[in-house]
């Protein structure tokens, strides 16, 4: 090229240089995207707490019998699903705990690391049969803000344990990332059934309108006219 | 064109261009980067393309970003580059004109937080302010494209368009 020569003295130390940024930059690129495509895939031999259906997406379920099926989509970080959880939980807790509802919940984990840990701890108390409480209680004391630093293994064994959690299995599931894979099945599923925005709440396969989430009244009123009553 | 601007400061003219657009990429690459299924959401509800492939280009997409951003920095193949993030940023007016076109009620996504309003509803504004700045982008990229020769370059025999110049 008849860029070297031009731009004079050492011309040939300069294509090195060069050759050696594409290479790193290229680099860059390539590990990036190859690593976030391979990463966000499903796991298949991820292991999965006992409650999850694989019909739905790994979700966690209660009530697989009731012939109402909702599905709850949310993130333990996304402060909307926390104000939805506060106007809400109390109710879907007594539906599910009355078996009056089919719920699979997909805790997702869009936000990042501290919803991975959070959704992968969910599945922990789930196998300990305290999901809804672990569920409340993440929500209730979420942070100010997302991934800064409040949810480590040990300060979710020590939620769990407030719950009423005594097993020592539950400390290990945590403290082995047992869950961490099969949170890339919820993510992924989620993806692919195109949950675009946490809280998204299905009956039946279809969406509740985000305008009542934050309206008790009206939430209700879409499950009552469900045939939840 | 080559005339209307001092052949001493278009130089310094073309690295503050290439510094600005780069600038912003590697923001709204890095951002997304770190969080890519959110990224990949923040693609699917622009709905324009199927689920699946929706995911996969929200997944690369960040990196593409990165990739050009850095190449802007350094200066390698500049006109490529400015034009690579011309094209992205035209993509990126008709995806949001076409979103607000059809009324959808989505975040920009642009730098991360992507996905359905929190409120639910269109906010025009939005739309608007985020298609200047892009137009803004793409001018800037014109402007590489057309003045690529720019201080603190790799490539630093990079001529101007005028010249006939390749890169």
């Amino acid at each position: 090229m008849a860029a070297s020569s031009k731009n004079g003295s050492n011309g040939k130390g300069d294509k090195t240089t060069r050759n050696l940024v594409v290479g790193m930059i290229l680099l860059v690129v390539v590990a990036g995207a190859g690593a976030a495509l391979a990463s966000n895939h499903a796991v298949k031999s991820a292991s999965k707490p006992s409650a999850v259906e694989a019909t739905d997406g790994d979700g966690i379920g209660f009530n697989t019998s009731a012939p109402v099926k909702v599905d709850f989509y949310e993130d333990f970080q996304c402060p909307h699903c926390r104000d939805f959880e506060a106007v809400n939980n109390a109710y879907i807790n007594k539906i599910i705990t009355d078996g009056k509802i089919h719920a699979v919940f997909h805790p997702m984990s869009f936000i990042g690391n501290e919803s991975v840990l959070t959704a992968a701890a969910s599945a922990c108390a789930s196998d300990q049969g305290k999901f809804l409480q672990m569920h409340a209680a993440l929500f209730a004391n979420q942070a100010a803000n997302e991934n800064s630093g409040i949810w480590s293994n040990a300060k979710l064994i020590v939620l769990g344990h407030s719950l009423g959690i005594a097993s020592t299995k539950y400390d290990e599931c945590i403290n082995n990332g047992q869950y961490l894979n099969w949170t890339k099945n919820v993510e992924d599923y989620a993806g692919k059934a195109n949950i675009n925005s946490t809280p998204t709440v299905l009956i039946n396969g279809k969406p509740v309108p985000q305008n009542t989430y934050l309206n008790s009244a009206a939430f209700q009123a879409a499950f009552s006219s469900a045939g939840v009553k | 064109m080559k005339k209307v601007l001092n052949p001493t400061t278009q130089p310094w003219l073309t690295l503050l261009a290439r510094l600005i657009l780069a600038g912003v990429l590697l923001a709204a690459g890095w951002i997304k980067a770190m969080k890519p299924s959110e990224a990949a959401a923040s693609v699917r509800v622009y709905e324009v393309l199927p689920v699946n492939i929706a995911n996969t280009f929200g997944y690369i997409l960040p990196w593409i970003e990165i990739g050009i951003a850095l190449l802007l920095i350094v200066g390698i193949w500049t006109r490529w580059s400015s034009i690579a993030a011309g094209a992205l940023m035209v993509l990126f007016v008709i995806a949001i004109a076409q979103a607000w076109a059809r009324k959808l009620p989505i975040n920009c996504g642009c730098f991360g937080n992507g996905g359905i309003t929190a409120d639910g509803k269109v906010h025009a504004w939005t739309y608007a302010t985020e298609i200047i700045r892009d137009i803004g982008l793409i001018l800037l990229s014109i402007f590489i494209t057309y003045f690529p020769n720019g201080k603190f370059a790799l490539d630093s025999g990079t001529k101007n368009s005028e010249n006939g110049g390749e890169r």
